[in-house]
């Protein structure tokens, strides 16, 4: 049976914080309008990646088209819902998910409040003049607030209390009433059929059969398969294969119309020719303005990835390129090391980012990779005038050389119940924060906001947060500026060589503090070696903290005799392979886990 | 043809030690005789395949050998003699574990040519806490009885490296042990292995983890005492009285039957959990006594596991199993064997090896240095690939 909904159409989007429920909201929502069955149902239909559903987030953008059949007038309506990641790292994908809706839905936790990525993306949704459908989740848990909470939304949106709908998810309970919301608060689509095709992209997979799909919202026109089209950013010409919406899985349509929510095959053999921001329009009659927002991604957190055994560099750069086919985001370029030899440079939007291609390398593909602790860029005023771009503390030039090194700053926004101020401002302060502002968002929660060396959150900043406001804060931050700052480059030196993948950029004032304790937490993790391994950090030549890995003095079977000879065969295998995971750098066997020492110093 | 060695294996013990992961039962009684039928059976099926093959070491190891009837192991020895090739001169060795035997004339009289006592410790503590049956005292008057009867080439086991134990406990232990004079030692470093319940008390924190520096001080110790008390160190935890005449590369008093395995030799494992290798293939039997008399009353063939080894598998292990002897593997054994020059075969391991002081090397061949002695596992898994 064909659908039929007349042009009736929602484009919305969830918003909400980590774990607050959006994933099940919108299974409830697909199966609410039938679009899926009970049967087929798996958890978290929208989250396909394994590593989506164990982090509990959502890293890529997605769509789904729904219909539902108001009660209001017994219409049926085309209802998309465009799932947008929840994570800081993301949030320019986010943006783009935001532009191609009208309205969104803001899931807040009825046992936890609006929190810090709540504001930060009910701010984004504001700025796209989304219709804001506030729910509060989860009502059917004992601690359970949501009256409270509604109040907090009042106070935040000032939409009325009693607007603010009261589901669960989980249960089922309240599904109806946020489909209803949906159609009648969200706008429908304005636009103009008859103008010429723009079709703004939200995000784009690679499929080995039909290449890059691209995400889009039409905003004017329509689109139909083997059109000519082309993308505005770059001219770049098109061919569409086949157009589709998503059901949720890929269903070709004969055409895609202003204010639908759908997807392009383009023909494209990258993601990075269709990037995710850009417009699709009408190749011979084109669009005079193409439609706001494109910028090409910009990586924050830079890190060294290489294979544990050299043998495997090819295969590292062949999975780079499938997985940047997937993530125009991910960049990369060959680097060398004296202590790793080659690898690459890769470039992050955040550490959740670097940690997900990390893991997917390893898993997918079967990697061992080493990761370099993850650094900043660093902006290099030199003596001679020149200002040179350092991502690697490697590669930073000599001191002498040095005019001003200037960072990268954020603006981070913390919400804590007002119990952990103290905590908190003392833990950004030692991190060089500076203390911009406090605002209270009821009588018990408080929003902090800093500025800070994007390279003090990288290291453990999180975590720390997280441990001294017994898991109650949250955080959110978005870039703020380069800033001149004290810094000099700390070297590491193993068995009394350099290592140059250990090096790392400090301040001045930290580092002494630092530098003792990397030497301290890479003597537990570098096992015993043949001999005495000395660990030293300097700088400029002057040793400032050091350590000594003990030699290993033992390590032999005890017996072996007739019965035990595969056995201990064995088990020396198993030595041995778990030997051959550590990097051998001159005479010493060093683990995985002492590149990323530094950010697990603890406090 | 080299003769080959028999190793029967008797899985039974009075009480089961905390630190023991070997197949052994306690309270298996009922089991003893058939047990014994059981092997007489083994003995006749395997005898066809072994045919023609001399044997000059029998062994019988546990589990507690001595648990048994001097009668009951009297069987099995008359069995052996009457279906393989067992040579005179034959080295025969029972395992016994003191306050298991009263009376040792009996088992003299079968012909046993070597007791090897499992002594462990000289403290009473030590082995209440390595839940040993017996106390030190036991286990002296245990070997004087067995002297007294006409044992003349007795070995003792110790263990070191206990939860606790001091270096200077140990040294006691030593020293008492070098005034009974034994024939041979074997000096084992504790293993602490999974699910025993020596393991289990270590990681529920009731008992300090042995500490590795501290065992390495006392097989040093070991060493240097064993060697001024005139004894020879030809295995990693195996030493052997100097007779005063001359030794050659092995000394006359080592055991015979286990430098077979170290000399990666065929031996035939008779007995639950008994291993074999003709040469070719490792097979090992069933592991639980039911299991293994249920199959040889349905005339069954016990074997559980057989693996073939190919060439580079015998290579490799040929140099895992003989770096543990002090002699080494000299060039000449090497290339007889397999007709390379395990110069060029294991050229880079060799040089590296050398080079970190873990082995020596010689017009001879290559052996442990001092220093590889205690960090043998590194230099046994270069050679595998």
């Amino acid at each position: 049976m064909m659908e039929r909904s007349d042009g009736r159409i929602r484009n919305f989007c969830i918003i909400a914080h980590i774990d607050h429920g959006k994933s099940t909201l919108s299974d409830r929502l697909l199966e609410s309008t039938g679009t899926i069955q009970l049967r087929e149902k798996v958890e978290q239909v929208l989250d396909r990646m394994d590593l989506e559903r164990e982090k509990g987030i959502t890293i890529k953008a997605k769509a789904v088209r729904m219909f539902y059949d108001y009660p209001g007038d017994g219409q049926r309506y085309e209802l998309n819902l465009i799932d947008t990641p929840g994570h800081v790292d993301f949030s320019y994908e986010v943006s783009h998910a935001l532009s191609a809706c009208e309205g969104a839905i803001l899931v807040v936790d009825a046992t936890q409040g609006v929190e810090a990525q709540t504001i930060a993306n009910l701010y984004m949704a504001m700025e796209h003049d989304l219709e804001i459908v506030p729910v509060v989740n989860k009502i059917d848990l004992p601690s359970a607030r949501p009256d409270e909470v509604a109040e907090e939304i009042e106070a935040l949106l000032g939409i009325p209390a009693e607007d603010v709908l009261q589901i669960s998810a989980k249960e089922g309970i309240g599904i109806d009433d946020v489909l209803k919301a949906i159609v009648e608060r969200v706008p429908p689509p304005k636009g103009n059929v008859e103008a010429p095709l723009r079709a703004l992209i939200f995000d784009s997979h690679y499929d080995t059969y039909k290449g890059v799909i691209a995400y889009v919202r039409v905003v004017d026109g329509v689109i139909r398969p083997g059109d000519r089209a082309m993308l505005m950013s770059t001219e770049k010409e098109l061919e569409p294969l086949e157009v589709g919406v998503f059901t949720p899985d890929m269903e070709p349509v004969e055409e895609l119309r202003a204010g639908e929510v759908g997807y392009i095959a383009t023909g494209l053999k990258t993601v990075r020719d269709c990037r995710v921001g850009d417009t699709i329009t009408d190749l011979d009659r084109p669009a005079e303005e193409p439609l706001p927002g494109y910028r090409p991604p910009k990586p924050m957190v830079f890190a060294g990835l290489y294979p544990v055994n050299n043998e495997d560099y090819g295969a590292l750069r062949d999975a780079l390129e499938k997985l940047q086919l997937n993530d125009a985001s991910l960049v990369f370029q060959p680097e060398s090391s004296v202590a790793l030899s080659s690898g690459f440079r890769c470039g992050f939007l955040g550490l959740l980012h670097m940690e997900i291609v990390q893991e997917r390398l390893e898993r997918e593909y079967g990697l061992d990779l080493l990761a370099t602790a993850p650094s900043v860029e660093y902006q290099v005023l030199r003596k001679d005038g020149e200002v040179v771009v350092v991502d690697n503390p490697a590669d930073l030039p000599p001191p002498e050389e040095i005019e001003e090194i200037h960072e990268p700053w954020m603006r981070v926004s913390i919400f804590t119940p007002q119990d952990y101020i103290g905590p908190l401002i003392e833990l950004a302060t030692s991190r060089r924060g500076e203390f911009e502002r406090m605002e209270y968002l009821d009588e018990r929660r408080v929003l902090l906001s800093f500025l800070m060396p994007l390279s003090e959150i990288l290291v453990d900043f999180y975590d720390q947060l997280k441990s001294r406001s017994r898991g109650y804060a949250s955080m959110d931050y978005a870039f703020y500026g380069y800033r001149p700052g004290d810094l000099v480059k700390m070297d590491i030196l193993v068995n009394s060589v350099p290592v140059d993948a250990l090096s790392l950029i400090v301040h001045r004032d930290k580092a002494y503090e630092k530098g003792s304790a990397l030497v301290r937490r890479l003597k537990e993790v570098i096992p015993p070696q043949l001999f005495p391994v000395p660990i030293q950090a300097a700088i400029g030549g002057r040793v400032i903290a050091r350590a000594t890995v003990r030699a290993l003095r033992k390590d032999v079977l005890a017996k072996c005799y007739g019965g035990d000879v595969t056995r201990k065969r064995k088990l020396l295998e198993r030595q041995k392979e778990g030997k051959k995971r550590l990097k051998r750098i001159g005479k010493v066997d060093i683990p995985q886990e002492a590149f990323l020492a530094v950010l697990k110093l603890g406090e | 043809m080299k003769p080959a060695g028999i190793y029967i294996h008797i899985p039974f013990c009075q009480a089961k030690c905390a630190y023991c992961d070997f197949v052994s039962f306690a309270g298996l009684e009922h089991l003893h005789a058939p047990y014994i039928q059981a092997l007489l059976r083994e003995i006749e099926l395997k005898s066809p395949a072994w045919a023609g093959i001399p044997f000059d070491t029998l062994y019988l190891g546990g589990g507690t050998p001595s648990i048994l009837s001097p009668a009951q192991i009297g069987h099995l020895l008359e069995a052996c003699r009457r279906h393989f090739q067992v040579l005179p001169e034959s080295e025969i060795t029972l395992e016994a574990n003191p306050g298991t035997v009263q009376n040792w004339l009996p088992w003299r009289k079968l012909g046993i040519t070597r007791l090897s006592l499992g002594i462990q410790s000289l403290h009473d503590d030590e082995l209440a806490l390595l839940g040993r049956i017996h106390a030190a005292q036991e286990a002296i008057q245990a070997y004087t009885a067995a002297r007294a009867a006409g044992f003349e080439n007795i070995n003792l086991d110790f263990l070191f490296g206990l939860p606790g134990q001091s270096l200077r406990r140990w040294q006691e232990t030593l020293t008492q042990a070098l005034e009974l004079a034994p024939e041979h030692l074997s000096l084992y470093c504790l293993t602490l292995e999974e699910h025993t319940p020596l393991a289990r008390q270590i990681a529920q924190g009731l008992l300090p983890a042995p500490d590795d520096d501290l065992a390495a001080e006392m097989y040093e110790l070991a060493e240097e005492m064993l060697a001024k008390a005139g004894y020879l160190h030809y295995e990693i935890s195996n030493w052997a009285r100097s007779t005063g005449e001359s030794e050659g590369e092995l000394p006359r008093l080592a055991c015979r039957h286990n430098v077979k395995y170290w000399h990666n030799e065929r031996y035939l494992g008779l007995g639950a959990a008994a291993y074999s290798y003709d040469g070719k293939h490792r097979s090992g039997n069933v592991e639980h006594p039911k299991d293994y008399i249920l199959r040889l009353q349905r005339g069954q063939d016990p074997t559980a596991t057989s693996e073939e080894t190919d060439r580079q598998r015998q290579i490799e292990e040929t140099m895992m199993l003989g770096l543990r002897l002090l002699e080494g593997i000299s060039w000449e054994a090497f290339s007889q064997r397999f007709g390379e020059d395990l110069r060029e075969i294991y050229a880079q391991e060799i040089t590296t090896l050398a080079e970190e002081g873990l082995l020596t090397i010689d017009e001879l061949g290559i052996r442990l240095s001092k220093r590889g002695r205690l960090l043998g596992n590194r230099v046994f898994a270069a050679f595998l690939h």
